[in-house]
Protein backbone atom coordinates (compact mmCIF):
# COMPACT_ATOMS: atom_id res chain seq x y z
CA UNK A 1 0.00 0.00 0.00
CA UNK A 2 1.08 3.58 -0.68
CA UNK A 3 1.96 6.15 1.66
CA UNK A 4 -1.09 7.82 0.74
CA UNK A 5 -3.28 4.93 0.97
CA UNK A 6 -1.99 4.15 4.53
CA UNK A 7 -2.41 8.24 5.59
CA UNK A 8 -6.30 7.58 4.05
CA UNK A 9 -6.87 4.23 5.56
CA UNK A 10 -5.64 5.87 8.85
CA UNK A 11 -8.11 9.65 8.67
CA UNK A 12 -10.69 6.82 7.56
CA UNK A 13 -10.39 5.20 10.87
CA UNK A 14 -10.43 7.92 13.06
CA UNK A 15 -12.84 9.36 10.94
CA UNK A 16 -15.14 6.56 11.87
CA UNK A 17 -14.16 6.42 15.66
CA UNK A 18 -15.24 9.93 16.15
CA UNK A 19 -18.26 9.74 14.01
CA UNK A 20 -20.03 6.45 15.99
CA UNK A 21 -18.57 8.89 19.53
CA UNK A 22 -20.53 11.19 18.30
CA UNK A 23 -23.88 9.23 17.19
CA UNK A 24 -23.82 7.16 20.36
CA UNK A 25 -23.64 10.38 22.63
CA UNK A 26 -27.46 10.72 22.38
CA UNK A 27 -27.86 13.78 24.55
CA UNK A 28 -25.51 15.91 22.22
CA UNK A 29 -26.87 14.52 18.69
CA UNK A 30 -30.54 15.07 19.96
CA UNK A 31 -29.70 18.83 21.46
CA UNK A 32 -27.78 19.88 17.86
CA UNK A 33 -30.90 19.12 16.59
CA UNK A 34 -33.34 19.84 18.68
CA UNK A 35 -32.00 23.26 19.95
CA UNK A 36 -32.48 25.26 16.67
CA UNK A 37 -35.85 23.90 15.47
CA UNK A 38 -37.04 24.67 18.99
CA UNK A 39 -35.80 28.45 18.17
CA UNK A 40 -37.12 28.77 14.81
CA UNK A 41 -40.42 27.55 16.30
CA UNK A 42 -39.95 29.63 19.24
CA UNK A 43 -39.46 32.99 16.71
CA UNK A 44 -41.94 32.10 14.44
CA UNK A 45 -44.51 32.03 16.85
CA UNK A 46 -42.98 35.74 19.00
CA UNK A 47 -42.96 37.22 15.70
CA UNK A 48 -45.69 36.11 14.03
CA UNK A 49 -48.28 38.91 14.62
CA UNK A 50 -48.28 42.11 11.84
CA UNK A 51 -45.60 44.01 11.81
CA UNK A 52 -44.65 46.85 14.59
CA UNK A 53 -46.73 50.61 13.64
CA UNK A 54 -43.75 52.18 13.55
CA UNK A 55 -42.27 53.76 10.05
CA UNK A 56 -38.90 52.78 9.06
CA UNK A 57 -36.64 55.63 6.84
CA UNK A 58 -33.47 54.58 5.97
CA UNK A 59 -31.43 57.67 4.85
CA UNK A 60 -27.88 57.58 2.94
CA UNK A 61 -26.72 60.89 3.32
CA UNK A 62 -26.69 61.86 6.65
CA UNK A 63 -26.21 65.80 6.11
CA UNK A 64 -29.51 68.34 5.60
CA UNK A 65 -31.87 65.48 6.02
CA UNK A 66 -35.55 66.47 5.22
CA UNK A 67 -37.89 67.40 8.37
CA UNK A 68 -39.66 63.86 7.89
CA UNK A 69 -37.38 62.01 9.57
CA UNK A 70 -37.42 63.74 13.36
CA UNK A 71 -41.14 63.51 12.92
CA UNK A 72 -41.97 61.21 16.23
CA UNK A 73 -42.44 57.72 15.35
CA UNK A 74 -40.19 57.26 12.74
CA UNK A 75 -36.80 55.06 12.78
CA UNK A 76 -34.07 56.10 10.79
CA UNK A 77 -31.02 53.90 9.68
CA UNK A 78 -28.24 54.89 7.54
CA UNK A 79 -26.62 53.00 5.01
CA UNK A 80 -25.34 53.04 1.76
CA UNK A 81 -27.83 53.14 -1.37
CA UNK A 82 -27.64 49.58 -2.42
CA UNK A 83 -28.42 47.91 1.43
CA UNK A 84 -30.74 50.62 1.55
CA UNK A 85 -32.55 49.82 -1.56
CA UNK A 86 -31.96 45.95 -0.57
CA UNK A 87 -33.99 46.34 2.75
CA UNK A 88 -37.15 48.59 0.55
CA UNK A 89 -37.36 45.89 -2.09
CA UNK A 90 -37.43 43.64 0.80
CA UNK A 91 -40.09 45.97 2.81
CA UNK A 92 -37.54 45.90 5.89
CA UNK A 93 -37.56 49.52 5.23
CA UNK A 94 -40.77 51.79 4.06
CA UNK A 95 -38.23 55.07 2.70
CA UNK A 96 -35.11 55.57 1.35
CA UNK A 97 -34.23 59.26 1.46
CA UNK A 98 -30.79 60.62 -0.35
CA UNK A 99 -30.44 64.59 0.26
CA UNK A 100 -27.98 66.08 -2.82
CA UNK A 101 -27.23 69.34 -3.98
CA UNK A 102 -30.13 70.94 -2.91
CA UNK A 103 -33.16 68.19 -3.55
CA UNK A 104 -33.60 65.50 -2.33
CA UNK A 105 -33.85 61.49 -3.92
CA UNK A 106 -36.19 59.16 -2.19
CA UNK A 107 -37.43 55.68 -2.88
CA UNK A 108 -40.66 53.61 -1.89
CA UNK A 109 -41.61 49.90 -2.52
CA UNK A 110 -44.72 50.54 -4.42
CA UNK A 111 -46.27 47.32 -2.39
CA UNK A 112 -45.97 49.15 0.67
CA UNK A 113 -48.49 50.90 2.50
CA UNK A 114 -46.31 52.52 5.14
CA UNK A 115 -44.08 54.04 2.02
CA UNK A 116 -47.45 55.65 0.42
CA UNK A 117 -48.09 57.46 3.50
CA UNK A 118 -44.55 58.57 3.90
CA UNK A 119 -44.05 59.37 0.70
CA UNK A 120 -47.64 61.80 1.19
CA UNK A 121 -45.75 63.04 4.27
CA UNK A 122 -42.75 63.89 2.25
CA UNK A 123 -43.87 65.91 -0.48
CA UNK A 124 -46.00 67.62 2.16
CA UNK A 125 -43.25 68.77 4.18
CA UNK A 126 -40.18 69.12 2.10
CA UNK A 127 -39.61 72.15 0.17
CA UNK A 128 -36.42 71.01 -1.86
CA UNK A 129 -37.20 69.58 -5.50
CA UNK A 130 -38.06 65.90 -4.61
CA UNK A 131 -36.54 63.21 -7.23
CA UNK A 132 -39.06 59.29 -7.02
CA UNK A 133 -37.17 56.54 -7.85
CA UNK A 134 -39.55 52.95 -6.96
CA UNK A 135 -38.53 49.62 -6.44
CA UNK A 136 -41.04 46.27 -5.75
CA UNK A 137 -40.81 43.32 -3.50
CA UNK A 138 -42.84 42.02 -1.09
CA UNK A 139 -42.09 41.82 2.77
CA UNK A 140 -40.42 39.23 4.00
CA UNK A 141 -41.24 38.31 7.22
CA UNK A 142 -38.77 38.04 10.18
CA UNK A 143 -38.78 34.22 10.27
CA UNK A 144 -37.53 34.40 6.62
CA UNK A 145 -34.97 36.39 7.76
CA UNK A 146 -33.97 35.22 11.06
CA UNK A 147 -33.69 31.24 10.10
CA UNK A 148 -30.51 31.92 8.07
CA UNK A 149 -28.97 33.69 11.64
CA UNK A 150 -30.14 30.36 13.51
CA UNK A 151 -28.63 28.26 10.88
CA UNK A 152 -25.87 29.78 10.97
CA UNK A 153 -25.77 30.33 14.30
CA UNK A 154 -26.37 26.22 15.32
CA UNK A 155 -23.36 26.17 12.92
CA UNK A 156 -21.05 27.87 14.58
CA UNK A 157 -21.79 26.15 17.72
CA UNK A 158 -21.12 23.02 16.49
CA UNK A 159 -18.14 23.22 14.78
CA UNK A 160 -16.22 25.11 17.39
CA UNK A 161 -17.38 23.31 20.52
CA UNK A 162 -17.47 19.93 18.59
CA UNK A 163 -14.06 20.06 17.70
CA UNK A 164 -12.33 22.78 19.95
CA UNK A 165 -13.73 21.74 22.98
CA UNK A 166 -13.72 17.64 21.97
CA UNK A 167 -9.96 17.84 21.24
CA UNK A 168 -9.17 19.66 24.46
CA UNK A 169 -10.55 17.05 26.00
CA UNK A 170 -8.77 14.35 24.54
CA UNK A 171 -5.62 16.33 25.57
CA UNK A 172 -6.67 16.68 28.48
CA UNK A 173 -7.34 12.97 29.12
CA UNK A 174 -3.95 11.61 27.90
CA UNK A 175 -5.97 10.02 24.53
CA UNK A 176 -4.19 12.80 22.64
CA UNK A 177 -1.01 11.52 24.00
CA UNK A 178 -1.80 7.68 23.15
CA UNK A 179 -2.30 8.68 19.47
CA UNK A 180 1.14 10.04 19.58
CA UNK A 181 2.26 7.11 20.07
CA UNK A 182 1.07 5.53 16.67
CA UNK A 183 2.11 6.20 12.89
CA UNK A 184 -1.22 8.62 13.25
CA UNK A 185 0.35 12.22 12.20
CA UNK A 186 -0.74 15.61 13.21
CA UNK A 187 -2.43 16.14 9.69
CA UNK A 188 -4.13 13.07 9.45
CA UNK A 189 -5.57 13.27 12.74
CA UNK A 190 -6.75 16.89 12.38
CA UNK A 191 -8.28 16.44 8.68
CA UNK A 192 -9.94 13.17 10.29
CA UNK A 193 -11.89 15.76 13.11
CA UNK A 194 -12.50 18.32 10.15
CA UNK A 195 -14.37 16.08 8.18
CA UNK A 196 -16.08 14.25 10.79
CA UNK A 197 -17.47 17.33 11.84
CA UNK A 198 -18.30 18.81 9.14
CA UNK A 199 -20.19 15.68 8.09
CA UNK A 200 -22.47 16.20 11.13
CA UNK A 201 -22.94 20.43 10.87
CA UNK A 202 -24.36 20.08 7.23
CA UNK A 203 -25.99 16.69 8.48
CA UNK A 204 -27.83 18.78 10.72
CA UNK A 205 -28.01 21.68 9.00
CA UNK A 206 -30.05 20.39 6.53
CA UNK A 207 -32.10 18.22 8.60
CA UNK A 208 -33.21 21.24 10.54
CA UNK A 209 -33.32 23.43 6.94
CA UNK A 210 -35.93 20.99 5.70
CA UNK A 211 -37.32 20.32 8.60
CA UNK A 212 -38.35 23.50 9.56
CA UNK A 213 -39.12 24.88 6.02
CA UNK A 214 -41.78 22.20 5.35
CA UNK A 215 -43.88 23.97 8.08
CA UNK A 216 -43.05 27.55 8.09
CA UNK A 217 -42.45 28.03 4.57
CA UNK A 218 -39.87 30.59 4.64
CA UNK A 219 -38.31 32.54 1.68
CA UNK A 220 -36.06 30.53 -0.39
CA UNK A 221 -35.50 31.94 -3.97
CA UNK A 222 -31.74 31.23 -4.87
CA UNK A 223 -30.03 27.86 -5.41
CA UNK A 224 -30.04 25.23 -2.94
CA UNK A 225 -26.66 24.15 -4.32
CA UNK A 226 -24.95 27.32 -3.77
CA UNK A 227 -26.21 27.55 0.07
CA UNK A 228 -24.83 24.09 0.50
CA UNK A 229 -21.77 25.72 -0.72
CA UNK A 230 -22.07 28.60 1.69
CA UNK A 231 -22.89 25.84 4.57
CA UNK A 232 -19.48 24.02 3.62
CA UNK A 233 -16.99 26.51 3.46
CA UNK A 234 -18.50 28.12 6.49
CA UNK A 235 -18.40 24.97 8.71
CA UNK A 236 -15.37 24.44 7.41
CA UNK A 237 -14.25 27.63 8.03
CA UNK A 238 -15.37 27.58 11.98
CA UNK A 239 -14.43 23.83 11.88
CA UNK A 240 -10.75 25.51 11.58
CA UNK A 241 -10.95 28.26 13.73
CA UNK A 242 -12.23 25.66 16.17
CA UNK A 243 -9.15 23.42 15.62
CA UNK A 244 -6.69 26.69 16.41
CA UNK A 245 -7.96 27.19 19.27
CA UNK A 246 -7.90 23.99 20.60
CA UNK A 247 -3.98 23.36 18.80
CA UNK A 248 -2.33 23.52 22.36
CA UNK A 249 -4.89 24.76 24.97
CA UNK A 250 -4.49 21.69 27.50
CA UNK A 251 -7.43 23.27 30.14
CA UNK A 252 -11.01 22.67 29.20
CA UNK A 253 -11.97 26.00 31.33
CA UNK A 254 -9.30 27.83 29.44
CA UNK A 255 -10.75 26.30 25.84
CA UNK A 256 -14.32 27.39 27.50
CA UNK A 257 -13.11 30.97 27.89
CA UNK A 258 -11.69 31.41 24.46
CA UNK A 259 -14.45 29.53 22.38
CA UNK A 260 -16.84 31.84 24.28
CA UNK A 261 -14.75 34.82 23.27
CA UNK A 262 -14.96 33.41 19.78
CA UNK A 263 -18.55 33.11 19.50
CA UNK A 264 -20.04 35.77 21.69
CA UNK A 265 -19.32 38.31 19.19
CA UNK A 266 -20.07 36.77 16.34
CA UNK A 267 -23.62 36.37 18.25
CA UNK A 268 -23.98 39.87 18.43
CA UNK A 269 -22.22 41.54 15.35
CA UNK A 270 -22.38 38.88 12.69
CA UNK A 271 -26.33 39.50 12.19
CA UNK A 272 -27.72 36.62 13.76
CA UNK A 273 -30.74 38.32 15.17
CA UNK A 274 -31.04 41.49 13.65
CA UNK A 275 -29.15 43.56 10.98
CA UNK A 276 -26.08 45.93 11.53
CA UNK A 277 -27.31 48.23 8.80
CA UNK A 278 -27.79 50.72 11.57
CA UNK A 279 -24.97 50.52 14.07
CA UNK A 280 -22.06 51.92 13.78
CA UNK A 281 -18.82 52.13 10.69
CA UNK A 282 -17.01 50.59 13.31
CA UNK A 283 -19.37 47.99 14.27
CA UNK A 284 -20.15 47.24 10.41
CA UNK A 285 -16.10 47.15 9.77
CA UNK A 286 -15.16 44.42 12.99
CA UNK A 287 -18.04 42.61 12.21
CA UNK A 288 -16.55 42.07 8.53
CA UNK A 289 -13.55 39.58 10.33
CA UNK A 290 -15.54 37.36 11.68
CA UNK A 291 -17.10 34.42 9.71
CA UNK A 292 -20.32 33.99 10.58
CA UNK A 293 -20.96 37.78 9.03
CA UNK A 294 -19.65 36.11 5.78
CA UNK A 295 -22.02 33.23 5.62
CA UNK A 296 -25.08 34.56 6.94
CA UNK A 297 -24.69 37.95 4.33
CA UNK A 298 -24.03 35.30 1.69
CA UNK A 299 -27.24 33.00 2.89
CA UNK A 300 -29.12 35.83 3.08
CA UNK A 301 -28.52 36.92 -0.21
CA UNK A 302 -29.24 33.37 -2.19
CA UNK A 303 -32.27 33.02 0.00
CA UNK A 304 -33.86 36.22 -0.20
CA UNK A 305 -32.77 38.13 -3.07
CA UNK A 306 -31.80 35.15 -5.13
CA UNK A 307 -28.15 36.10 -5.28
CA UNK A 308 -25.35 34.40 -7.45
CA UNK A 309 -22.33 32.55 -7.59
CA UNK A 310 -20.32 36.19 -8.79
CA UNK A 311 -22.93 38.17 -6.06
CA UNK A 312 -21.34 36.09 -3.16
CA UNK A 313 -17.97 35.12 -4.36
CA UNK A 314 -16.37 37.59 -2.11
CA UNK A 315 -17.80 36.40 0.72
CA UNK A 316 -16.60 32.65 -0.29
CA UNK A 317 -13.41 33.86 -0.65
CA UNK A 318 -12.95 35.29 2.77
CA UNK A 319 -14.52 31.85 4.11
CA UNK A 320 -11.62 30.22 2.09
CA UNK A 321 -9.15 32.25 3.55
CA UNK A 322 -10.54 31.52 7.02
CA UNK A 323 -9.80 27.96 6.37
CA UNK A 324 -7.14 28.12 5.23
CA UNK A 325 -5.28 30.16 8.06
CA UNK A 326 -7.57 28.00 10.60
CA UNK A 327 -5.93 24.64 9.53
CA UNK A 328 -2.44 26.17 8.56
CA UNK A 329 -2.30 27.24 12.23
CA UNK A 330 -3.20 24.07 13.51
CA UNK A 331 -1.44 21.66 11.95
CA UNK A 332 1.51 24.03 12.88
CA UNK A 333 1.01 24.70 16.44
CA UNK A 334 -0.85 21.05 17.17
CA UNK A 335 0.36 19.57 20.45
CA UNK A 336 -0.52 15.81 21.04
CA UNK B 1 25.64 -13.68 25.10
CA UNK B 2 22.34 -11.48 25.17
CA UNK B 3 22.32 -8.76 22.87
CA UNK B 4 21.71 -5.47 23.88
CA UNK B 5 18.35 -3.66 22.59
CA UNK B 6 18.27 -0.15 24.39
CA UNK B 7 21.21 1.83 25.67
CA UNK B 8 21.38 4.95 28.09
CA UNK B 9 24.05 6.92 28.79
CA UNK B 10 24.10 10.26 31.01
CA UNK B 11 20.26 10.49 30.66
CA UNK B 12 19.30 14.08 32.14
CA UNK B 13 15.06 15.70 31.98
CA UNK B 14 14.33 19.09 33.31
CA UNK B 15 11.68 20.93 33.18
CA UNK B 16 12.54 24.84 33.80
CA UNK B 17 14.29 24.03 37.87
CA UNK B 18 13.14 21.03 38.56
CA UNK B 19 15.63 17.96 37.51
CA UNK B 20 13.06 14.64 36.89
CA UNK B 21 15.82 12.38 35.71
CA UNK B 22 19.63 13.24 36.87
CA UNK B 23 22.35 11.09 34.68
CA UNK B 24 21.08 7.37 34.63
CA UNK B 25 23.45 5.26 32.88
CA UNK B 26 22.24 1.40 32.44
CA UNK B 27 21.68 -0.72 29.76
CA UNK B 28 18.31 -3.42 28.53
CA UNK B 29 18.75 -6.92 27.31
CA UNK B 30 16.45 -8.06 24.31
CA UNK B 31 13.74 -10.51 25.66
CA UNK B 32 14.25 -9.14 29.61
CA UNK B 33 11.53 -7.46 31.42
CA UNK B 34 13.66 -4.48 32.94
CA UNK B 35 11.73 -3.08 35.85
CA UNK B 36 12.37 0.91 36.87
CA UNK B 37 11.71 1.03 40.31
CA UNK B 38 11.00 3.69 43.12
CA UNK B 39 8.52 5.86 44.57
CA UNK B 40 5.93 8.62 43.25
CA UNK B 41 8.31 11.82 42.37
CA UNK B 42 11.37 9.02 41.60
CA UNK B 43 11.22 9.68 37.90
CA UNK B 44 10.46 6.44 36.61
CA UNK B 45 7.54 7.86 33.96
CA UNK B 46 9.78 10.36 33.13
CA UNK B 47 12.81 8.23 32.18
CA UNK B 48 10.22 5.72 30.30
CA UNK B 49 8.61 8.57 28.60
CA UNK B 50 12.29 9.23 27.25
CA UNK B 51 12.81 5.29 26.50
CA UNK B 52 9.63 5.26 24.11
CA UNK B 53 10.70 8.17 22.04
CA UNK B 54 7.88 10.16 23.42
CA UNK B 55 10.28 12.95 25.37
CA UNK B 56 13.75 14.45 24.20
CA UNK B 57 16.13 14.13 27.20
CA UNK B 58 17.55 17.45 27.97
CA UNK B 59 21.16 15.60 27.92
CA UNK B 60 22.23 12.34 27.48
CA UNK B 61 21.15 10.25 25.09
CA UNK B 62 19.27 6.51 24.15
CA UNK B 63 19.85 4.18 21.88
CA UNK B 64 18.21 1.54 20.13
CA UNK B 65 21.00 -1.82 19.28
CA UNK B 66 23.85 1.30 19.63
CA UNK B 67 22.14 3.16 17.11
CA UNK B 68 19.78 6.57 17.13
CA UNK B 69 16.55 5.99 17.76
CA UNK B 70 15.03 5.91 13.79
CA UNK B 71 12.39 7.35 12.54
CA UNK B 72 10.03 4.36 12.38
CA UNK B 73 10.74 3.66 16.32
CA UNK B 74 7.06 4.35 17.26
CA UNK B 75 5.54 1.18 15.08
CA UNK B 76 8.71 -1.32 16.80
CA UNK B 77 7.67 -0.22 20.67
CA UNK B 78 3.99 -1.01 22.02
CA UNK B 79 2.93 1.50 25.01
CA UNK B 80 1.08 1.16 27.87
CA UNK B 81 0.47 4.58 29.42
CA UNK B 82 -0.10 5.07 33.25
CA UNK B 83 -3.31 7.12 32.72
CA UNK B 84 -4.62 7.44 29.41
CA UNK B 85 -8.58 7.80 28.20
CA UNK B 86 -10.27 6.51 25.60
CA UNK B 87 -12.69 8.14 23.46
CA UNK B 88 -16.21 8.09 25.07
CA UNK B 89 -18.70 5.60 24.22
CA UNK B 90 -16.50 3.29 22.02
CA UNK B 91 -16.01 0.07 23.05
CA UNK B 92 -13.01 -2.89 23.82
CA UNK B 93 -14.15 -3.67 20.00
CA UNK B 94 -14.06 -0.73 18.67
CA UNK B 95 -10.81 0.51 19.81
CA UNK B 96 -9.35 -2.44 18.89
CA UNK B 97 -10.51 -1.97 15.18
CA UNK B 98 -9.29 1.81 15.24
CA UNK B 99 -5.56 1.08 16.56
CA UNK B 100 -5.39 -1.95 14.10
CA UNK B 101 -6.07 0.70 11.26
CA UNK B 102 -3.15 2.37 12.57
CA UNK B 103 -0.88 -0.37 11.04
CA UNK B 104 -0.25 -2.30 8.26
CA UNK B 105 0.60 -5.44 9.69
CA UNK B 106 -1.66 -6.10 12.58
CA UNK B 107 -2.34 -8.73 14.73
CA UNK B 108 -5.67 -10.24 13.83
CA UNK B 109 -8.37 -9.00 16.33
CA UNK B 110 -9.58 -12.97 17.16
CA UNK B 111 -6.29 -13.23 18.24
CA UNK B 112 -5.76 -10.33 20.79
CA UNK B 113 -9.09 -10.89 22.12
CA UNK B 114 -8.42 -14.18 23.28
CA UNK B 115 -4.71 -13.40 24.41
CA UNK B 116 -5.84 -10.76 26.29
CA UNK B 117 -9.61 -12.37 27.21
CA UNK B 118 -11.62 -9.14 25.83
CA UNK B 119 -14.61 -11.21 24.76
CA UNK B 120 -16.89 -10.84 27.87
CA UNK B 121 -17.05 -7.25 27.49
CA UNK B 122 -15.75 -7.05 23.90
CA UNK B 123 -18.98 -4.45 22.83
CA UNK B 124 -19.46 -2.53 26.23
CA UNK B 125 -18.99 1.04 26.62
CA UNK B 126 -14.92 1.53 27.60
CA UNK B 127 -16.15 3.61 30.49
CA UNK B 128 -18.35 0.95 31.78
CA UNK B 129 -14.77 -1.38 32.18
CA UNK B 130 -13.55 -2.61 35.57
CA UNK B 131 -9.97 -1.34 36.33
CA UNK B 132 -8.46 -4.91 35.19
CA UNK B 133 -10.98 -5.27 32.10
CA UNK B 134 -9.56 -1.64 31.28
CA UNK B 135 -5.99 -2.21 31.53
CA UNK B 136 -5.92 -5.26 29.48
CA UNK B 137 -7.70 -3.50 26.78
CA UNK B 138 -4.69 -0.79 27.02
CA UNK B 139 -2.30 -3.93 27.02
CA UNK B 140 -3.78 -5.27 23.90
CA UNK B 141 -4.04 -1.99 22.43
CA UNK B 142 -0.52 -1.57 23.10
CA UNK B 143 0.11 -5.26 21.41
CA UNK B 144 -2.32 -4.65 17.94
CA UNK B 145 1.06 -3.89 15.75
CA UNK B 146 2.92 -6.95 17.43
CA UNK B 147 6.19 -4.35 18.62
CA UNK B 148 9.53 -5.78 19.79
CA UNK B 149 9.67 -3.76 23.46
CA UNK B 150 6.11 -3.32 25.47
CA UNK B 151 6.39 -0.36 27.77
CA UNK B 152 4.31 -0.82 30.92
CA UNK B 153 3.94 2.59 32.99
CA UNK B 154 2.62 0.99 36.88
CA UNK B 155 0.45 -1.43 34.68
CA UNK B 156 -1.69 -1.94 38.12
CA UNK B 157 -1.45 0.69 40.37
CA UNK B 158 -5.12 0.94 41.37
CA UNK B 159 -6.33 -2.51 40.44
CA UNK B 160 -8.07 -5.13 43.01
CA UNK B 161 -5.52 -7.70 43.82
CA UNK B 162 -7.45 -10.51 41.74
CA UNK B 163 -7.31 -7.97 38.66
CA UNK B 164 -3.42 -7.20 39.70
CA UNK B 165 -2.63 -11.05 39.54
CA UNK B 166 -4.43 -11.94 36.30
CA UNK B 167 -2.48 -8.74 34.97
CA UNK B 168 0.92 -10.82 36.37
CA UNK B 169 -0.37 -13.38 33.97
CA UNK B 170 -0.96 -11.70 31.06
CA UNK B 171 2.84 -10.12 31.29
CA UNK B 172 4.30 -13.34 32.00
CA UNK B 173 2.73 -14.98 28.75
CA UNK B 174 4.74 -11.55 26.94
CA UNK B 175 7.97 -12.39 28.59
CA UNK B 176 7.51 -15.90 27.46
CA UNK B 177 6.71 -14.77 23.87
CA UNK B 178 10.28 -13.18 24.12
CA UNK B 179 9.52 -9.49 23.79
CA UNK B 180 11.73 -6.90 25.47
CA UNK B 181 8.73 -5.54 28.45
CA UNK B 182 9.91 -2.43 30.34
CA UNK B 183 7.83 -1.34 33.19
CA UNK B 184 8.08 1.05 36.38
CA UNK B 185 6.32 0.15 39.43
CA UNK B 186 6.51 1.01 43.15
CA UNK B 187 4.94 -2.58 44.40
CA UNK B 188 7.76 -4.84 45.45
CA UNK B 189 6.24 -8.06 44.76
CA UNK B 190 5.41 -7.12 41.31
CA UNK B 191 9.00 -6.27 40.36
CA UNK B 192 10.46 -9.86 42.05
CA UNK B 193 7.64 -11.75 40.22
CA UNK B 194 7.89 -10.10 36.61
CA UNK B 195 11.40 -8.55 35.98
CA UNK B 196 14.93 -9.86 35.56
CA UNK B 197 16.79 -6.78 36.08
CA UNK B 198 15.93 -3.45 38.25
CA UNK B 199 17.54 -0.08 38.83
CA UNK B 200 16.20 1.65 41.59
CA UNK B 201 15.49 5.00 40.98
CA UNK B 202 15.34 8.21 43.81
CA UNK B 203 15.03 11.80 42.65
CA UNK B 204 15.87 10.87 39.73
CA UNK B 205 19.13 8.77 40.24
CA UNK B 206 20.01 5.47 40.26
CA UNK B 207 20.18 4.07 43.65
CA UNK B 208 21.33 0.46 42.64
CA UNK B 209 21.49 -2.08 39.79
CA UNK B 210 20.77 -6.08 39.29
CA UNK B 211 18.28 -8.64 39.30
CA UNK B 212 15.95 -8.53 42.22
CA UNK B 213 17.87 -11.68 43.91
CA UNK B 214 21.44 -10.04 43.61
CA UNK B 215 20.32 -6.91 45.00
CA UNK B 216 18.11 -8.60 48.19
CA UNK B 217 21.40 -11.01 48.81
CA UNK B 218 24.29 -8.35 48.27
CA UNK B 219 21.95 -5.76 50.80
CA UNK B 220 21.78 -8.83 53.44
CA UNK B 221 17.64 -7.58 53.68
CA UNK B 222 14.28 -9.86 53.69
CA UNK B 223 12.91 -7.96 50.46
CA UNK B 224 13.35 -4.74 48.08
CA UNK B 225 11.53 -2.45 50.16
CA UNK B 226 13.67 -3.21 53.32
CA UNK B 227 16.62 -2.41 50.83
CA UNK B 228 15.18 0.83 49.83
CA UNK B 229 14.25 1.81 53.52
CA UNK B 230 17.72 1.10 54.53
CA UNK B 231 19.27 3.36 51.61
CA UNK B 232 16.64 6.09 51.56
CA UNK B 233 15.01 6.64 55.13
CA UNK B 234 11.99 6.95 52.54
CA UNK B 235 9.12 3.38 52.05
CA UNK B 236 8.14 1.92 48.96
CA UNK B 237 4.48 0.47 49.20
CA UNK B 238 4.16 -2.81 49.77
CA UNK B 239 1.85 -5.17 47.11
CA UNK B 240 0.78 -6.85 50.27
CA UNK B 241 -0.02 -3.54 52.03
CA UNK B 242 -2.59 -2.25 48.95
CA UNK B 243 -4.23 -6.14 49.48
CA UNK B 244 -4.66 -5.83 52.51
Amino acid sequence: MSAVGRSLRRMKAVFIARNLEYLRDRASFGWNLVFPVLIVFALAVVFSGPPRALFTITTIASDNLPELVEFPGVETIETDRSKALDRLSRQQTDLVIEAVDGSVNYWVNGNSASGAILELLLTYTETRPLKRGETDGDAIRYVDWVVPGILGMNMMYSALWGVGYVVVRYRQSGYLRRLKATPLTKFEFLSAQVLSRLLVTLTASTIVFVGTNLILDYKMVGSIWLLFLIALMGGLAMITLGLAIACRTESKEFADGLLNAVTFPMLLLSGVWFSLDGSPEWVQMFAQVLPLTHVLEAARAVMLDNAGFTDIAIHLTVLVGFCFVGMGLSIKLFKW
Amino acid sequence: MSEVILSVAGLEKSYDDVTAVDGLDFEIEKGECFGLLGPNGAGKSTTLAMLEGMEEPTAGSVRYYGAPLPSDYQTRVGIQFQATALQDFLTPFDNLKLFSSFYDDPIPMDQLIEQFRLKDFLHRDSRRLSGGQRQRLLLALALVHNPEIVFLDEPTTGLDPRSRRDLWDVVSDLKADGRTLILTTHYMEEAEVLCDELVILSHGKTLLQGTPEQLITDAGVSDLDTLFLSLTGETLVKTQEVIE
